[in-house]
């Protein structure tokens, strides 16, 4: 156990003693600085990008790394750098309609289960239970398969593998706060249900659910490459790294450079949330906080 | 024990039929007429467009063609290819039937005592470098995609060093990188939950007695210990089946192996739906058998577990 110093005043704000645990876990750190360094690119990747990432140059295909192009050409002559600086973008952009969908209905439907029950709470978890029963990523590819490829299709598929889980979570810890005394207050005095879910119980739960969509960037932004790699997701011209590695693996023996860097792009960032993530969850979860 | 068992059998039913409902809906709502696509060059030929109709069973209304689906299912019949015309459906996935299963099965066979031995030296050295170095490692291995890893693993051990082949199937050799892709993410996250468990059971009263009374730290860890983490790994089984199977798509795809994964993905391609959707379906049946049966041994090997005398 891990004893933190007592020194000053005790009563110290929720705020910097989560602020001093954080600094303290060197994973957290180095995981907020490859996010932070993948959000900064995202945000303003087109300018950075030294050329325009949709550029054809039949003149110039397949140009190592190094000279006019930091990272080489592809098979059309594209800037690769400039391509897997965009493409931090579409895969952000994706993973965070994901989540945004995913915590709004997760925890809508969740909270309603947890705290009227009845047929509500059947028909919602009914629905949980048989999605839960499709492997994720092959029921991402059949909906896929049905709706055609395309950046729509992929955020519709990855919110609905995706959101079962919040509300499972969300479910479970509605149930054991509905029986708290302060909900009890709450419905004592007369305050509407919809109040008591927005205003008492929602703030409570929270942080577990934060730390649920914070472990998750990571998995929907390799989903979200996944589909891509596979030719089901978003689609060309517009750059995204699981493309990017297909058309890469392709020519790894002549012009290894392009499966090679966005590998790296993308596992860096992927790294990132998840080091990010575990510790958000190492220091926000009460179980495993004090080891 | 066995009232549970066949409660949990039954409790598959809904969850098939849905997945029945789902695919079949799913062949429904796709886009474009299949016969049209079969025709392409005789579009004009109405003789030959009504007997297609007919072999497929599409002439017939929707609730027959949905009963008439479920009875196929039932024996083992998927219906009849879009792309081939008038293959069964069955014919096509019947060579690669069994790849996918065994690729999944035999990186699990190599991944779970791995991920148990990692698992346990991060948690018995913890807070050290040793187990800095190993979470860090964990991480890297659940972090990158096995496509991305791929392409690392293909240039270095393919390319540079020529130790295996690039891609194909059928030889060990060829199988080495496929596995390996499968047995990373695998046994990282593996090796992560059981150096959770085993520092919550080193912690256990049980553990300490183990100590007192003077038994080796070898014997503790690996007999008493380890023994413990091994129930609650076990429950992680069907989440980790359901990720190698998902894997075996991607790692088929990339080196042309002949299994149900990279058959799906070509499937949806050609918009060949039957295929895919019994592909999907298959799937689901060994994702749920293989759950069903990780939960009965798991009240099979912790006594404490009375999950069928439970109210339900």
């Amino acid at each position: 156990m891990r004893q933190v110093p007592v020194i000053g005043p005790i009563r110290r704000g929720l705020q910097s003693d989560f602020a001093l645990r954080f600094r303290r876990s060197r994973n957290a750190m180095i995981g907020s600085v490859l996010v932070s360094i993948v959000l900064v690119v995202a945000i303003f990747a087109p300018w950075l990008a030294p050329y325009d990432y949709e550029q054809i140059n039949m003149l110039a295909i397949w140009r190592p790394p190094g000279g006019e192009h930091l990272l080489g050409t592809d098979a059309l002559g594209r800037d690769v750098f400039s391509r897997i600086l965009i493409g931090a973008r579409v895969s952000l952009t994706v993973a965070g309609s994901v989540l945004a969908i995913t915590l709004t209905i997760g925890v809508t439907l969740g909270m309603i289960a947890g705290y009227f029950g009845g047929w509500a709470e059947t028909i919602i978890m009914r629905t949980v239970d048989i999605i839960f029963a499709f492997p994720e990523l092959i029921l991402a590819i059949l909906v896929a398969a049905v709706l055609g490829t395309g950046t729509t299709t992929v955020i519709i598929a990855l919110s609905l593998v995706w959101w079962p889980g919040i509300a499972r979570l969300t479910r479970s810890l509605v149930l054991s706060l509905r029986e708290e005394m302060f909900v009890d207050a709450a419905i004592a005095s007369g305050t509407r249900s919809w109040r008591i879910l927005l205003r008492h119980l929602l703030p409570n739960i929270a942080s577990p659910i934060i730390v649920r969509a914070s472990v998750g960037v990571g998995f929907i932004i390799m989903a979200e490459a996944t589909l891509s790699f596979l030719g089901i997701g978003v689609q060309e011209p517009t750059p995204t790294w699981g493309g990017m590695i297909r058309d890469g693996l392709a020519a790894l023996r002549t012009d290894p450079h392009l499966a090679l860097f966005t590998s790296l792009a993308l596992a860096i960032t992927i790294i990132g949330f998840n080091l990010l993530g575990d510790g958000l969850r190492d220091l926000l979860d009460p179980k495993v906080r004090d080891r | 024990m066995l009232r549970y068992g066949v409660r949990r059998l039954l409790g598959l039913i809904p969850v098939l039929l849905a997945a029945v409902i789902l695919t079949f809906l799913a062949n429904q709502a796709v886009p474009g007429d299949p016969i049209t696509g079969l025709l392409s060059d005789q579009s004009g030929d109405a003789a030959l467009e009504a007997r297609l109709r007919a072999a497929y069973g599409l002439d017939r209304p929707l609730w027959q063609q949905f009963v008439d689906y479920i009875l196929g299912v039932l024996q083992g019949d998927f219906g009849l290819s879009f792309r081939f015309a008038q293959m069964p459906v069955i014919d096509i996935i019947g060579e690669g039937l069994l790849i996918s299963p065994v690729l999944a099965l035999s990186a699990l066979a190599i991944a779970f005592p791995l991920g148990m031995l990692l698992g346990t030296i991060a948690a018995i050295r913890q807070n050290s470098w040793v187990d800095t170095s190993i979470i860090l490692v964990l991480v890297a291995g659940i972090s990158v995609p096995n496509f991305a890893l791929a392409s690392f693993l293909v240039y270095i051990f393919a390319l540079q060093l020529d130790w295996v082949p690039v891609a194909g199937w059928g030889s060990f050799s060829q199988a080495i990188i496929p596995i390996t892709l499968l047995v990373v993410p695998t046994s990282a996250y593996i090796a992560r939950l059981n150096r959770t468990y085993m520092l919550e059971v080193l912690r256990t009263d049980y553990i300490r007695t183990a100590r007192a009374k003077g038994l080796r730290e070898k014997i503790v860890i690996w007999r008493h210990a380890v023994r413990n983490t091994l129930v609650p790994l076990l429950t992680t089984v069907g989440i980790i089946l359901g990720g190698l199977l998902s894997g075996t798509f991607v790692v088929e795809t990339i080196f042309n192996i002949p299994g149900l994964g990279s058959l799906a993905i070509q499937a949806i391609f050609a918009r060949d739906y039957p295929v895919t959707m019994a592909i999907v379906l298959l799937f689901t049946v060994f994702y749920a058998g293989i759950n069903l049966i990780v939960d009965l041994l798991y009240s099979a090997i912790d006594p404490r577990i009375r999950l069928g005398d439970r109210a339900a």
